[in-house]
């Protein structure tokens, strides 16, 4: 049940107005309501009652005075419905009417007519024979039966002197039937016009706030961002200009990042250059070729940092790459300095990718297997709507639970940052970070005949 | 040419311009090495240069707008240094006219290999020192792009070559249906003589292979000459 309501319930703003507005209506319609049928009714009370407790009183008098009820002359209106009897009309089955009854009393004890007692009872037509009634009536009683008998009637009844009663026969004025359609139309009619008017004033806000909110989601970076138009009342207006505002602030502020990150990078390269041209000029080949090993390794973890940083504004465009040849390339670069690394016959292969950021990933990868596992074995299989680069080592692997850990940034599997294996343990985290920036993904995995196996996958995109 | 090629150094960084300038010497250049670009105007006036190596960031006007000063007045060749590894920064530069560029912190010893090549470029080339940046050479459903230095095939996909391999394609296609020696071939790509049993050549010609041709193993695009050397078998237009 809390389920079912919870699953009704609208989610967003002009649903739950509108459903409240709709509630708060129902109950004012239906407070309305019954104090017009309260109204209503006692109208009908005072319609009805007081001629009939008028004519009861004019009957009680001639009654007491001898007169005959019937076929006298006089004002006949008067007298319809007027029985006197040895008993009271009102039988314990009937309605009883007793508002009437006491008005009744309370009138004939201003107008001085002694009674013993007042009854007073609603009845159907049925269970109510008249005397003296016209003709014209009766005859329509008999062409119309059902008319006659559905009709309420109200009787009266006093007890003049003990046995004797004066009762008051009259009609009750049938409802009319149409009353609850025309309170049922002008709720209609209310609704309408308030819905009307809520919907259209929350629609007013909804819109810019929706289209806020797609702008927000959306924000990837500061230029893809567009402005959000300001529309609306005053305060989402504001809320859209603060957005703007913010957008543009956010926009500078990764200008400025960049800005930096150039200026750390020249700022850094210039003193690298500058040791390595004097490393060039050291007697000691061998002392020459460590220190320039170790400038090539600093140079290229700054370039992880500001390829770090700089992931989420590429500067690059996409491009058709044949990844076969992209591959080559790495991998020849690493043999040429030396390394065992080895890549698998495939066939061509095109890619849509950042070239110089997938290369960037991909070095790092084979990198990781040339330091950690001695060797790389690299190769190409076509997986899952995508290319799947496979970096294979034939080191000792990785304990399972360590791998996840493995592309935080600067995590390392030993605990010492020791740089006798190299690396700031920056490669990873920037692999991962470029295969997601190009809708791929990067996993490791231990290879059950031992060693780590690297998968960069790279969904295939425009390919040939 | 003189013996010793004269090279032009500008760069405003001390540090990297006195070193770089005295190794440059050691190695047989002579060097005049300044810190702007005002100077380097100068003395591109006053003296006969063969090729300038210049910092792409130098405050007052940068290296860039000096590139395109020389490249519209004259042929020299030049040899950019980027602190900055972002591409557009490499093929704005070579869109500028400069002949290569280098990414600081480089091996001197690199930086010398690769100005060798443009002077051995520069001199067999005779007045045509360089393709001029805007040239591309289309040949068996291949482009090359001399100034981005990017080879793109048919479909527009870009397959990547190395500096050796780009350059040893450059000298194919700008002398199709030539045969050039293992030592020409050497010569114009690498700047150094070959050694008897140098296979950095046929490497670099088996990897270009595996890149350009239908089937690398039977060879139709770039023919092995017997005896001779290597040789470009197709048409190419210069576009």
């Amino acid at each position: 049940m809390v389920k079912l309501l919870d699953k009704l319930w609208p989610r967003n703003m002009s649903g739950q107005i509108a459903l409240l507005v709709g509630i708060a209506l129902l109950v004012a319609q239906s407070i309305n309501f019954g104090l017009l049928v309260r109204a209503r009714d006692r109208q009908e009370l005072i319609q009805v009652a007081a001629p009939a407790i008028a004519r009861l009183a004019d009957a009680i008098e001639r009654d007491a005075a001898g007169a005959p009820m019937l076929r006298e002359r006089g004002p006949w209106l008067l007298r319809r419905g007027v029985v006197v009897e040895g008993k009271s009309r009102v039988t314990p089955g009937m309605p009883r009417r007793e508002d009437i009854a006491e008005r009744a009393r309370v009138a004939l004890h201003d107008l001085r007519v002694p009674v013993l007692r007042v009854e007073a009872a609603q009845a159907a037509g049925s269970a109510v024979r008249l005397p003296g009634h016209d003709r014209i009536a009766q005859l329509r009683d008999t062409i119309d039966p059902e008319r006659r008998n559905n009709r309420p009637y109200l009787i009266v009844a006093a007890e003049v002197s003990p046995g004797r009663w004066v009762n008051l026969i009259t009609r009750l004025p049938s409802r009319d039937p149409r009353f609850l359609g025309w309170l049922f139309l002008q709720t209609m009619i209310l609704y309408f016009v308030v819905l009307a008017a809520v919907l259209w004033s929350v629609r007013r806000v909804a819109r810019p706030l929706r289209e806020l909110t797609g702008a927000v989601e959306g924000f990837r970076s500061a230029e893809s961002a567009a402005l959000v138009p300001e529309s609306g009342p005053s305060d989402v207006r504001r809320l859209v200009s603060a957005y703007n505002g913010m957008r543009t602030r956010i926009a500078g502020l990764l200008d400025e990042k960049d800005r930096m990150l150039g200026a750390i990078g020249h700022d850094l390269r210039t003193p690298l250059a500058s040791l390595r041209v004097r490393a060039e000029g050291m007697e000691d080949e061998a002392e020459r070729d460590r220190m320039a090993a170790t400038i090539e390794e600093m140079n290229r973890t700054l370039d992880d940092i500001l390829s770090l940083a700089r992931l989420g504004r590429p500067s690059e465009p996409e491009t058709r790459v044949d990844l076969s040849a992209l591959l080559d390339q790495v991998v020849d670069d690493f043999q040429a300095l030396g390394n065992t690394v080895s890549l698998a016959d495939m066939p061509r292969t095109t890619v849509t990718i950042r070239p110089t950021l997938v290369t960037r990933a991909l070095r790092n990868l084979i990198d990781n297997a040339v330091k950690y596992g001695g060797s790389a074995e690299v190769s190409v299989a076509q997986a899952d709507k995508g290319v799947a680069v496979l970096i294979d080592d034939n080191g000792p692997g990785i304990p399972e639970d360590k791998i996840e850990a493995m592309f935080e940034p600067f995590a390392r599997l030993e605990q010492s940052r020791s740089r006798e294996t190299g690396g700031t343990g920056l490669g990873l985290a920037l692999a991962k970070a470029i295969a997601l920036q190009h809708g791929g993904r990067l996993t490791l995995a231990n290879r059950p005949e031992g060693g780590l196996r690297a998968t960069l996958w790279l969904p295939a995109r425009g390919q040939a | 040419m003189s013996d010793r090629p004269h090279l032009l150094l500008v760069d405003d960084e001390r540090s990297i311009r006195e070193p770089l300038a005295a190794y440059l010497q050691k190695n047989g250049f002579r060097v005049t090495a300044v810190g702007d670009a005002a100077t380097a105007r100068l003395r591109l006036a006053g003296y006969a240069i063969d090729l300038v190596v210049l910092d792409i960031m130098m405050p007052g006007e940068d290296g860039l707008s000096l590139c395109r000063h020389i490249r519209e007045s004259g042929e020299i060749p030049v040899i950019l240094l980027t602190a900055r590894s972002e591409e557009t920064d490499r093929i704005v530069g070579l869109e500028m006219g400069a002949d290569d560029y280098v990414l600081k912190p480089f091996s001197p010893r690199e930086l010398i290999a690769r100005i060798k090549v443009i002077l051995r470029r520069a001199g067999n080339g005779g007045a045509r020192l360089r393709p001029p940046e805007s040239e591309s050479y289309a040949f068996a459903g291949w482009v090359l792009k001399a100034g981005e230095r990017t080879l793109v095939d048919s479909d527009g996909v870009s397959v990547p070559l190395s500096t050796g391999e780009y350059n040893l394609l450059l000298a194919l296609v700008s002398r199709p249906n030539q045969v050039l020696s293992r030592d020409q071939l050497l010569d114009i790509t690498q700047g150094r003589e070959a050694n008897p049993f140098d296979r950095a050549i046929d490497n670099q010609i088996s990897r270009l292979r595996r890149k350009v041709e239908p089937d690398h193993r039977n060879p139709t695009l770039i023919k092995t000459v017997w005896g001779g050397g290597y040789t470009l078998a197709a048409d190419v237009t210069r576009m």
